[in-house]
């Protein structure tokens, strides 16, 4: 199984949009596949099913290790697609920001998915690289980083580089995938700008090809609490995140080259 | 792009992304450390980590493996090491000759002084903070003080501080009360880093008050 968390130094730059739509193209493509809501806020669970009040999840397997993996996840209609919501711990989720207090739980969490033969858990993380985001980047495989096609947010690319950079003693064998950029909006100068300049700051590789556009689909999708996929007329989005997840599967399979030549 | 371009350092925005880019030798998580329980999941070996920090850090192997041999003093006891590598190069008389002889040498009477503020510093950050395992490293990564026997904890707080690029602590929890606090400190000697095990991380008013005592610890005299 590979874990791939999805964090940004920012909030509010279509994490949660990436994640959900992510991992359906996984699904879809026929990969089993986790997504795993680990934002104390939430935002998977209330997009994907009313019941995310009531569910048990991640902050209760971090509060309580010893429930089961089936009380967590909840399958969907695709059936290589479920996910495990927040849970009702994470209202009382005070983390000190202290690194490694949540590490070997995430782990153990970790290798019970991988256990159940997921091919691919997605973890949607809470904004910033601080207390248990900074754990599950400490202990996943991969990252994805969504960033905001915006001048603020842009600037906020070193400290989140510094902190990866941070991260990757702890966890040197994290794969960062690369920037995907988000909520573009062509017809604004300064978005597009901003996109410009993240391309000619970041090395090429570190850049996905594919960006996400602002689109009133996502709000429509959001409204029905589906994932753009399965809405009518969204063949356009569709094929945003299935681009997305190839370049992905791209990255990982050089990824693996790279190691076996090395291990050699 | 006057939106973007002043607000950051376009050099340097590249220099982090390669380094993330560049893979990293796979680390090799050990076994279960004496001292530490069943939740602790293992440091990075130094032979394998290819660090993002860069460090030419020494290893731990250049700390003397076999205190207990070498001291008379009970091992429960202080025992700083290499005190005299805390005064810079450049304040060493021209007439010193080089330390080369692994004999042991008297220890000059400022090297004394230091050595007594250490210790006083030491006891006050024990009672004050219950700090244990206490150690100090140099600009240059050596141990110039240690209490905690643990070499990897050096190398740790080294690559930590490194890595931190800035003045702030870094904490890692390490088992379930015990946290490693790693605070880089600017002194008139340039950056040394104080690590010790606290049993919850420092609130950012103790960090700020044991910097501040540090630095007048490792001022001159």
């Amino acid at each position: 199984m590979i874990s791939i968390a999805i964090s940004s130094q920012k909030g509010g730059v279509g994490k949660t949009t990436l994640a959900i739509n992510l991992a359906h193209a996984f699904a879809r493509a026929g990969h089993n596949t986790l997504l795993v809501d680990t934002d104390p806020q939430g935002s998977v669970g209330l997009s994907l099913t009313r019941q995310s009040r009531l569910l048990p999840g991640f902050y209760d397997f971090l509060a309580d290790p010893g429930i089961p993996m089936e009380r967590l996840i909840v399958p969907t209609r695709l059936e290589t697609f479920s996910l495990v919501a927040a849970g009702q711990a994470s209202d009382y989720e005070a983390s000190d920001g202290s690194s490694g207090s949540h590490l070997a739980r995430i782990r153990t969490f970790l290798r019970n998915a991988s256990s159940r033969n997921y091919d691919i858990c997605l973890m949607d993380t809470a904004a910033g690289l601080f207390g248990v985001t900074n754990d599950i980047i400490a202990a996943s495989d991969a990252l994805v980083i969504p960033q905001q096609a915006e001048p603020l947010g842009i600037r906020s690319v070193p400290k989140l580089l510094i902190g990866l950079n941070r991260l990757r003693i702890i966890n040197p064998r994290l794969n960062v995938l690369g920037v995907c950029l988000t909520l573009l909006q062509r017809d604004l100068a300064e978005s597009t700008e901003a996109a410009s300049a993240l391309r000619e700051l970041l090395p090429e590789e570190m850049l996905f090809k594919t960006f996400v556009p602002r689109d009133d689909i996502f709000v429509r999708a959001s409204a029905k609490g589906l994932p753009v996929g399965v809405l009518e007329g969204s063949e356009g989005a569709q094929i945003v995140f299935d681009s997305i997840r190839s370049e992905i599967e791209s990255k990982l399979a050089r990824a693996r080259r790279q190691q076996s030549f090395q291990a050699q | 792009m006057d939106a973007i371009n002043p607000w950051l350092d376009p050099s340097e925005v590249r220099h982090l992304a390669e380094q993330l880019l560049r893979p990293v030798a796979p680390a090799r998580i050990s076994s279960v450390d004496p001292g530490f329980d069943s939740s602790f999941v293992g440091f990075t070996e130094t032979g394998n980590l290819h660090s993002t920090a860069a460090a030419p850090a020494p290893t731990s192997e250049k700390i003397p493996a076999n205190r207990e041999t070498e001291s008379p003093t009970p091992k429960s006891q202080i025992q700083p090491v290499a005190a005299e590598s805390m005064v810079p190069a450049k304040v060493v008389p021209a007439e010193s000759p080089p330390k080369e002889s692994p004999e042991p040498t008297p220890a000059s009477p400022s090297q004394t002084r230091f050595k007594e503020r250490i210790h006083i510093f030491r006891d006050w950050l024990a009672k004050n903070f219950n700090a244990r395992d206490i150690f100090i490293l140099d600009r240059e990564g050596k141990v110039i003080f240690d209490e905690s026997g643990h070499g990897r904890f050096h190398f740790m707080a080294r690559n930590f501080a490194l890595a931190s690029r800035g003045s702030s602590n870094i904490h890692v929890k390490i088992g379930p009360s015990s946290v490693l606090e790693v605070i880089p400190c600017e002194t008139p000697y340039g950056r040394i880093v104080l690590g010790t095990l606290v049993p919850e991380s420092l609130p950012p008013g103790h960090v700020q008050t044991i910097i501040e005592v540090l630095i007048q610890t490792a001022s001159p005299g």
